[in-house]
């Protein structure tokens, strides 16, 4: 037993081979085990984003529209930390590197106002959550290995507490007008809430008017994105209409009519 | 092992010691205060609405990072710069070195608390909040750390074996920049994803077991029996404690992300290995036990070993909690709720916080050529209210988490959870409230006891 209990002993054996067998085990065999999902920058993404006309990449279009002094400042915002970089004004429109810009922020400012401290973005199979956390026929699954294997998940957002709702879906649960007002001040939108106030993320346009600045602008850019790849596109892109569903859809189209008259 | 006074203050760096145990003292009243004030946050009386430096969510990050860098190293270094020369009979490496690595830890918890309340420069790595471009620093500092502490160790286990101490303090020199360097620069730069996700649970465990809870047992090795003046109750179970600590522990990392996109069977792994490490700690707190057995009426007048034996108990409960649920069926419920939150408090102050209040009272006086703590009332009350204060938390976090778990399978409005845990929120506030006015109490018997002009006699005083 004598040798067991030598400074070169134990450093070696259960300093650094207990710590390495447990490391194969606890995180190198499953990332082996993932290796084949494609890692996506934050450029593919966008592109992703744009190419499947994702609700990410129309709200994108929406914030663009409804904040166009803002959108104007966002493409000059530089900051070195998340590093993003000035847009010159030709290309300074919605367009997959100003989407992928204003990820790149909104994920930064997400992570240090330590969002993921109350809000995880993790799914569980259990616990009734898909239903809570999706919309059942637009966005119901569980969280899967693939659509955490990019730039925005290392390391990964899952959170380990939860004071407000999950994230990771929701893209499909509200809308960016009511984002905006959300963010900055909670209140407004859910009587009754503890989350605190940003009006930090915000400022008043030439008429006045509270707008999002250049971070709140990312930053709501980067909520609408979480789930966006799970919510269907809206009613009018869809083009086929799946035989059985048509006698369906036309009822309902009919029964909305009438009831709108 | 040195027997003259002289030599024992030859051995050890009294100036280190202090310096460390002060900052670790301050940083602990620092990160209890950020606690409570984010806890007011979640109470929704937040007094600071709207400043963006002092936002809810970036205070929560300087108590956990503040915690383990600010508040543990501080603590735990000053500790081991007390503990290790005496009990290997070696000096450290070098006392310049100990002051560079002093004012390099304060600077580094100093550019964190900069980084991430004024800058935005966090790290979404729990416990590892530290911006990414610090870690690299402080990865450096643990291999100043070992080589400081690696010394002593080596060179007394050229001579014969070393002590029970001495295995948990070697270990957890060589793990914990392993275990900083995994946990910040992996998920970044390599891994993505869910494999992210497998180093980062890895990490907050790690840094849990593989850095503090060796530390912490390392030194209650050195402290309980120097205090009782008797030696442990048992060599085997030494042995055995510390070797099952050693497999097992590192692979328990996984189970903070159960039902997640981890593969299952690294899961699996993690559920086993945690239930097995409840053998090894019962193990540890059966020989600390039996030690006790005898001297156990020192409890009622001897304050530091009060704390450690307190700690003792708490960490037992918070181990013999962990193996149920660590279960996958008890995480369908707690996980995600306070139930977690309770148990991370119980563990960090009720164990470690409490364990290093009280071997810093235990030094103190000595370090000051004192004799005792300059009030005695001062230092059962704080002894007291700490004690109450967490575990009054802890119920109260428990008994809210299983309430906000239940009412989230209910699928029930998700502000009923937020309004049935307002009062659970509000007694955890009180709670801290407690722990804060504790800390203070201790604080200020310490400053007074270092202050004191006459030298503190332990003997009973007349009053005149």
């Amino acid at each position: 037993m004598g040798k067991m209990e030598r400074f070169a002993f134990v450093a070696l054996v259960a300093g650094i081979l207990f710590f390495l067998f447990a490391d194969f085990i606890s995180w190198a065999l499953p990332m082996f085990v993932l290796k084949d999902i494609p890692k996506k920058s934050v450029e593919d993404l966008a592109a992703e984003a744009i190419s499947r006309n994702s609700t990410a990449w129309s709200d994108f279009k929406k914030l663009a529209r409804y904040y166009p002094e803002t959108f104007k400042k966002f493409c000059q915002y530089e900051e070195s930390f998340s590093g993003a970089k000035k847009i010159p004004e030709s290309e300074c429109k919605p367009n997959g590197k100003t989407l992928a810009k204003a990820l790149r922020i909104g994920h930064r400012w997400y992570v240090a106002e330590g969002c993921w401290n109350c809000h995880s973005q993790m799914v569980r199979p259990v616990s009734n959550e898909t239903l809570r956390f999706g919309i059942p026929g637009v966005s119901n699954t569980v969280s899967y290995p693939s659509e955490y294997n990019n730039e925005l998940q290392a390391p990964v957002l899952w959170g380990t507490k939860r004071v407000g709702p999950d994230l990771i879906r929701e893209a499909a649960v509200h809308n960016v007008g009511w984002q905006a007002a959300h963010l900055y001040n909670p209140k407004y939108t859910s009587p009754g809430t503890n989350m605190p106030p940003y009006p930090w993320y915000y400022t008043k346009d030439s008429k006045g008017n509270i707008v999002p600045n250049e971070r709140g602008l990312s930053l709501l850019t980067y909520i609408m994105w979480l789930g966006s790849w799970e919510v269907k596109p809206p009613k009018d892109f869809r083009i086929n209409v799946k035989a059985s569903n048509s006698a369906k859809v036309k009822e309902n189209t009919e029964k909305n009519f009438a009831e709108a008259k | 092992m040195a027997t003259n006074s002289q030599e024992l203050q030859n051995l050890v760096n009294y100036g280190l010691v202090k310096a460390h145990v002060a900052m670790g003292l301050v940083f602990f009243i620092i990160v209890a205060t950020m606690g409570f004030l984010y806890s007011l946050q979640l109470d929704d009386i937040y007094p600071f609405v709207g400043i963006e430096f002092l936002s809810p969510g970036r205070v929560r990050m300087i108590h956990t990072a503040g915690a383990a860098y600010g508040f543990l190293v501080n603590m735990f270094t000053g500790l081991l710069y007390w503990a290790v020369p005496r009990f290997t009979g070696y000096r450290i490496l070098s006392d310049k070195l100990g002051w560079f690595m002093f004012f390099a830890l304060q600077a580094a918890v100093l550019i964190t608390v900069i980084g991430v309340l004024f800058l935005g420069m966090a790290d979404n790595v729990e416990w590892g909040e530290t911006p990414w471009w610090l870690d690299p620093i402080i990865v450096f500092w643990l291999l100043l750390h070992l080589m400081q502490f690696g010394a002593p160790l080596f060179k007394a286990s050229q001579r014969g074996p070393l002590y029970v101490a001495g295995w948990y303090i070697s270990a957890m020199l060589v793990w914990t920049p392993l275990v900083v360097f995994m946990g910040n620069m992996i998920p970044r730069f390599w891994a993505v994803g869910s494999g992210a996700g497998a180093v980062q649970s890895t990490f907050i465990h790690d840094l849990v077991g593989l850095y503090v809870t060796p530390v912490a047992w390392g030194l209650m090795y050195y402290f309980v029996p120097v205090i009782m003046k008797k030696p442990m109750w048992s060599h085997g179970l030494s042995l055995l404690g510390f070797w099952g600590l050693a497999f097992f522990y590192p692979m328990n990392g996984v189970h903070h992300f159960l039902w997640s996109p981890i593969p299952m069977f690294a899961q699996y792994s993690a559920v086993f290995a945690t239930v097995a490490v409840e053998f090894a700690v019962t193990s540890v707190l059966i020989n600390f036990m039996m030690t006790l057995r005898g001297s156990a009426e020192q409890l009622k007048y001897n304050v530091p070993l009060r704390y450690m034996y307190t700690g003792a108990i708490f960490y037992w409960i918070t181990c013999f909690q962990c193996a149920f649920h660590v279960t996958l069926t008890f995480q369908k419920v707690i996980h995600f709720t306070d139930w977690v939150t309770g148990h991370a408090h119980l563990i960090m102050f009720g164990t470690f916080g409490l364990w290093v209040l009280g071997m810093a009272e235990y030094i103190w006086p000595r370090l000051f050529r004192k004799e005792t703590m300059y009030s005695k009332g001062l230092s059962e009350g704080a002894y007291w209210l700490l004690m109450i204060g967490v575990l009054s938390m802890f119920f109260d976090l428990t008994a809210g988490g299983l309430v906000q778990g239940f009412d989230w399978i209910g699928l029930n409005p998700w502000i009923d959870s937020v309004n049935f845990s307002k009062p659970f929120w509000y007694f955890r506030s009180i709670a801290g409230i407690m722990m804060i006015t504790g800390l203070l109490m201790y604080a200020l018997n310490f400053w007074k006891t270092a202050t004191a002009k006459t030298g503190l006699s332990a003997e009973l005083r007349t009053e005149t």
